[in-house]
């Protein structure tokens, strides 16, 4: 599936380019945060309220003269952290829903199709706020939360790939083969749905970044890790006094969900030829 | 006919030029040809070979940017039409030419009434008021043979048939009286009865206005029912063109020659009668199937009888066909057979068990026994698994050893006419016809004692057909296999089944051996049938040759 053709069609995107470059840029900064900025981000580095580049500390520092730029590098550990794991929990649950719901259809998919639109009934973010206050904030009750709003979009799309899918002659064929319901599930048509499931979940990575950082603006963040949502939130109070406080984590946050959403954009016109080819005309 | 007539279209060196990157720079090249008033010119080849292009460009429909003319002219009645401004060649268009085309069950605005779509050309190329525009829709769903012209006219396309579809397009081709009528397959999609109603109403219309039509078809058959001239066209040159008669039986070109060498010749075989012996390999009793169709619309629930208390006996060695038209049930019957669809009732024994009763897992063991081969070679292959896996998938389920299944994989591309080596690659990288191979070669991989083919070779040209006819009848005499054979073409029926059964809504109206089937049929249906098939009156020169020695 990533053969050549898709790496040039992909490559020739310069939005999805510069996407891939934002994301490698923060995945880098969150693997050597350690390196660049050690020590816990949660001491205090200088004077409270500094200026940027005030005391040697790149973007200043915060009210208790927490070091803001080495936050933002710890923070994008949790954020990618927290986006990346509840993606792939997500992707799990609603991929196997979905291909159970349209493998079999009839009663089975009634009762997973009701039992998903449950889910997608309830307002997002108010089911992740109060799972969350439920069980107390930590990181898994954060992901568990995160995972359990997102899978529901995912399992319809993959319902409806594997209805299509299912009356294909190929599939036909692997069950006059004998082949069991498990091995033409994942093995025949899996891999022909692959390409929108992993466009949603580069996608979905960037809307769980988003909710996490929701989270912790509002006190409901992982109280050990230091988190972007968290640092803009603490600084709202003083947003006049100094801006620059609330201003680099949300940069932060800004720039990595406009790259996860310019390279989903860019794997699903490098996926979908028909597409691009229509947009250049 | 008469050729000293000035063309009414004259087509000069017309070069389309294709995208870069593409297989050739010319979708066609340098084609020259002439179309006469009062005749009709079939343009006949198989697909790629650039006949439908000419036609399109003649009437402004190639896809831009895509394809552009990069040479030639196309003159109507003298006047360039590739030089003409925007406005002039829609004038021309719709008005003195005008194009029905190959699919009537998209080719119609399902929104819209059918009457307002014939008006359309009406209202934009005539001043007739309301009126004498109804009048003349009216007269033109009567021309083309459709009943009660009146009320088609005030109803939905979806109410319509294939056929009927076709007839409409037909009269909103002919509202204004064209010179030239361009038919870009107008039968294919349609069964064989309704392409013979098509095509003697084509005809029949083209002899009463004498107008000059372009008839673009793959089938011979047809080209003999209804052509005064031929060209044949391959690789986007036009290779032979001349009167029919000619070039259907005194074939100049090589090319020619090997098509009508391919045709299916529709006589029944000529070894001796098969003539079962011992018990039936499967035996299907009293089977049926109903499909309920939900009612969204006023009228409820429709129920749909697919198996009708249908009968089956296949005999080790035998080859079973069924034909029939769409719907007919042929293709649930043999989905049945194979266990992809639950009939409501009926019995199916296979060498003594009934499959029928069995559960899931009884089951299993005997699906190697029974293998399918699909219709759609483009859907019938996993795109995402080589070749070789492909193969092999089937043994590997049945506990054969992955290695050795793959090795097996690799004697079986041999023994359907393919190298071994094909077995790395992806199915994309094969044509149609060796994709079906490889659909063959997966069946035969387990060993089956039945081989179920479902219209093999409808989706393949002529030529490949005819390869993969010869395929299929070399392995089943290799392997001894007893095969059910289901088509639509009764020429293929006849050229390699033992035992033809005719089946018609559900039932199976007629079954017999096939010399007897087609020699003396019995049933009306089966009478009708024979009689709708196209080129009749016409016996390929290659097949008389062999039945003279």
């Amino acid at each position: 599936m990533f053969n050549r053709d898709f790496t040039q069609a992909f490559l020739r995107n310069k939005g999805a380019v510069g996407g891939l470059v934002i994301v490698a840029a923060i995945i880098l900064l969150a693997l050597f945060a350690d390196l660049l900025f050690p020590g816990d981000p949660w001491d205090m580095a200088g004077a409270p309220f500094g200026h940027p580049f005030e005391d040697g500390l790149l973007f200043g520092s915060d009210m208790l003269g927490r070091d803001i730029a080495s936050g933002i590098a710890h923070g994008a550990r949790v954020s990618l952290l927290i986006g990346l794991t509840s993606t792939v929990v997500a992707v799990l649950v609603g991929v196997l829903l979905g291909a159970l719901a349209g493998f079999h259809g009839g009663r089975i998919d009634d009762a997973i199709m009701r039992f998903t639109e449950l889910f997608q009934t309830i307002p997002n973010f108010v089911l992740v706020v109060v799972i969350v206050a439920i069980f107390t904030p930590s990181l898994t009750s954060i992901v568990v939360a995160i995972a359990l709003v997102s899978w529901a979009p995912l399992a319809r799309l993959v319902r409806g790939e594997f209805l299509t899918l299912r009356s294909r002659e190929f599939v036909q064929a692997a069950i006059t083969c004998g082949q069991g319901n498990a091995t033409i599930i994942f093995r025949q048509i899996l891999p022909n749905c692959l390409s929108p499931i992993i466009v949603s979940a580069s996608l979905m990575v960037a809307t769980a970044i988003l909710l996490e950082s929701s989270l912790s603006f509002l006190g409901l963040g992982d109280p050990n890790a230091m988190s972007w949502g968290f640092m803009v939130g603490s600084a709202r109070t003083v947003l006049r006094q100094a801006w620059w406080m609330s201003f680099f984590p949300g940069v932060a946050i800004l720039l990595t969900v406009l790259g996860l959403n310019l390279v989903g954009e860019g794997l699903n016109d490098a996926f979908n030829p028909r597409l691009r080819r229509k947009r250049k005309a | 006919m008469s050729e000293a007539a000035t063309p009414l279209l004259e087509i000069k060196g017309l070069t389309v030029a294709l995208p870069e990157g593409g297989d050739r720079a010319f979708a066609v090249e340098k084609i020259d040809y002439t179309l006469n008033p009062d005749e009709i010119l079939c343009i006949v080849g198989e697909s790629g070979s650039g006949k439908s292009v000419t036609a399109h460009a003649i009437m402004g429909l190639l896809p831009k940017p895509d394809l552009r003319i990069a040479a030639g002219g196309i003159l109507y009645r003298g006047r360039n039409i590739v030089t003409m401004s925007d406005a002039e060649q829609r004038k021309l268009r719709g008005h003195r030419i005008a194009m029905i085309f190959q699919e009537p069950m998209t080719a119609l605005n399902p929104l819209m009434r059918i009457g307002a779509q014939i008006e359309e050309a009406l209202t934009i190329h005539t001043d007739l008021d309301r009126a004498a525009r109804t009048a003349r829709v009216v007269e033109m769903l009567a021309a083309v043979g459709l009943p009660n012209p009146e009320e088609i006219r005030k109803s939905y396309p979806f109410r319509l048939s294939g056929g009927q579809r076709q007839r409409v397009m037909i009269a909103m081709a002919l509202a204004l009286k064209p010179d030239i009528l361009i038919a870009d397959e107008p039968t294919t999609a349609l069964d064989v009865t309704t392409q013979k109603q098509i095509l003697d109403l084509i005809k029949e219309i083209q002899r009463e206005q004498r107008m000059a039509v372009l008839f673009i078809t793959h089938d011979f058959g047809v080209v003999a029912e209804i052509a005064d001239r031929v060209a044949v066209m391959r690789h986007g040159r036009v290779v032979e063109i001349g009167a029919a008669e000619q070039v259907l039986n005194r074939p100049a070109h090589p090319y020619t020659q090997a098509l009508i060498g391919s045709l299916p010749h529709g006589r029944a075989g000529d070894g001796p009668a098969f003539v079962p012996e011992g018990e039936p390999l499967i035996a299907a009793t009293d089977v049926h199937k109903v499909y309920k169709i939900a009612g969204t619309r006023v009228g409820g629930a429709r129920t749909l009888v697919v198996s009708d208390h249908v009968h089956l006996t296949i005999h080790p060695g035998e080859t079973v066909g069924l034909v029939g038209e769409s719907g007919s049930g042929k293709s649930t019957l043999a989905r049945t057979i194979v266990g992809l669809v639950k009939p409501d009732g009926g019995r199916i024994d296979f060498e003594g068990a009934d499959l029928l009763s069995l559960d899931r897992d009884a089951f299993r063991p005997y699906r190697r026994h029974v293998q399918m081969v699909f219709q759609d070679p483009y859907a019938s292959l996993n795109p995402r698994h080589k070749v070789g896996e492909i193969i092999a998938q089937g043994p590997v389920a049945f506990g054969m050893d992955k290695a050795e299944a793959l090795a097996r994989a690799r004697d079986l591309l041999g023994l359907v006419g393919l190298e071994a080596s094909a077995a790395d690659r992806y199915p994309h990288e094969f044509s149609g016809g060796q994709r079906q191979r490889v659909s063959i070669a997966r069946a035969l991989a387990m060993e089956p004692k039945l081989l179920i083919a479902d219209e093999p070779v409808s989706a393949l040209d002529a030529s490949v057909q005819a390869q993969v006819l010869a395929l299929l009848a070399e392995i089943k005499t290799k392997l001894n296999l007893a095969m059910l054979f289901i088509t639509h073409d009764l020429r293929i029926a006849a050229q390699i089944c033992d035992t033809v059964g005719v089946m018609k809504l559900g039932r199976i109206v007629e079954i017999g051996p096939a010399a007897q089937v087609f020699g003396n049929p019995q049933d009306d249906y089966t009478k009708a049938l024979l009689s709708a098939i196209p080129g009749q009156g016409w016996t390929p020169p290659a097949a008389r040759a062999e039945g003279v020695s």
